[in-house]
């Protein structure tokens, strides 16, 4: 019996430049591996849906209850810059995307090139974030530092949220979905560089691409997340 | 010979002489498919921020959380593969978003029908009230 756990199946490495991969000895055959691996991996991103979800929901909720503040919350922000984020994620996800398909063709530079693209992407992306967070922290829009008593926030008298009504919770929304998408972008760079690691040694092929494949539906999350705090937070309807 | 049936073996053995090795399930999407997908993408967010410089009334919301949608499914079902996935992974992760549709209609439906006389602090002042308040009054469109 080949299936029966004590022998362990290998998955040959499709050229010199690439290693054989076990499969992991829990699992009886390679397609068990990775479906079972993937389904775990969709159950995670769907928790991820229903934490970002329960955020749009607040989002929902206070708009519907004060517009004109959204709207006006809105306007402070740089629908340029975030017009421009938006591009640089969607790039992104697209050189992401070719990344996995690169590792299914086993075409280990393209790769790695396209894994370094979206890290480069990532890289913009937090640089432009963090130059519109300087912006905001300087301006006074970070409720944080003011105290967490709502009377305290936007304390100088001739800030332009100074007496809206509930003018905190756009910023208070904003930062919070962004600071968690942002620390999702970090995350999501993480992996990816620990992706081209594993490429440059030759891991991921046609036979075996399964965390190529599983790093780039994270990525592609963390896209599909922005392309809904863009208009919502950027372009408040 | 096993007396209990083994899918995942029959799928390996499937995997082995379909494809010629071990994984099984295998779809590999075109690069051409990848870049129209991604010229959509870039399109449709030209489209979002046009719309948005339109005053649709209360319809520019509908109107950006449609396009927002057609992004996020070109996204899901190309570059997430998810059109060709199978069944459970499909049902597993669009399962969620059905979840998320639940939550979303009874908090909405909670807003919508709320009577905003009592002394609630998350009151809405109605519309003109909020225009007419000193720190908004010279900031109407």
């Amino acid at each position: 019996m080949s299936h029966d756990g004590h022998h362990s199946i290998v998955i040959p490495a499709p050229g010199p430049e690439f290693v054989p991969h076990t499969v992991a000895h829990h699992f009886d055959s390679p397609v068990q591996e990775f479906q079972a691996c993937k389904l775990g991996f969709w159950l995670f991103l769907a928790t991820e849906i229903l934490l970002f979800g329960g955020l749009f929901a607040a989002y929902f909720y206070f708009h519907e209850a004060y517009p004109e503040t959204f709207r006006l919350g809105g306007q402070q922000l740089n629908w340029k810059l975030g017009a421009v984020n938006t591009t640089v994620l969607l790039l992104s996800s697209w050189t992401m995307a070719m990344g996995v398909r690169s590792a299914q063709t086993s075409q280990k530079k393209a790769t790695i090139l396209f894994c370094w693209l979206t890290v480069l992407g990532a890289a913009i992306f937090m640089g432009i974030k963090f130059v519109e967070y300087k912006a905001k922290y300087e301006h006074g829009f970070l409720p944080l530092f003011g105290g967490f008593e709502v009377a305290d926030w936007f304390k100088d008298t001739h800030h332009v949220m100074k007496d809206v009504p509930h003018g905190h919770m756009f910023f208070a929304i904003y930062f919070t979905m962004t600071a968690i998408h942002g620390l999702h972008v970090l995350i999501g760079a993480g992996l990816i560089l620990w992706i081209i690691k594993g490429a440059s040694k030759g891991r991921f092929h046609a036979g075996y691409y399964l965390p190529v494949d599983l790093v780039g539906l994270y990525w592609h999350l963390v896209d599909l997340i922005w392309i809904f705090l863009f208009p919502l937070l950027y372009l408040v309807p | 010979m096993s007396s209990h049936p083994d899918t995942a073996h029959a799928h390996a053995a499937h995997a082995h002489a379909a494809h010629g090795h071990g994984e099984g399930h295998h779809h590999v999407a075109s690069a051409g498919l990848f870049l129209k997908v991604l010229i959509a993408l870039l399109f449709l967010t030209g489209i979002t921020v046009g719309a948005s410089r339109v005053d649709f009334g209360s319809a520019n919301m509908l109107i950006a959380m449609l396009i927002a949608c057609v992004k996020a499914s070109l996204v899901i079902a190309i570059f997430m593969h998810v059109w060709w996935d199978t069944a459970i992974n499909k049902i597993m992760f669009l399962g969620s978003f059905l979840f998320l549709s639940l939550l979303f209609a009874f908090t909405l439906a909670d807003q919508a029908t709320r009577s905003w006389d009592g002394p609630i602090s998350v009151q809405r002042a109605p519309v003109a009230e909020q225009w007419h308040h000193p720190a908004l009054a010279d900031k109407k469109p």
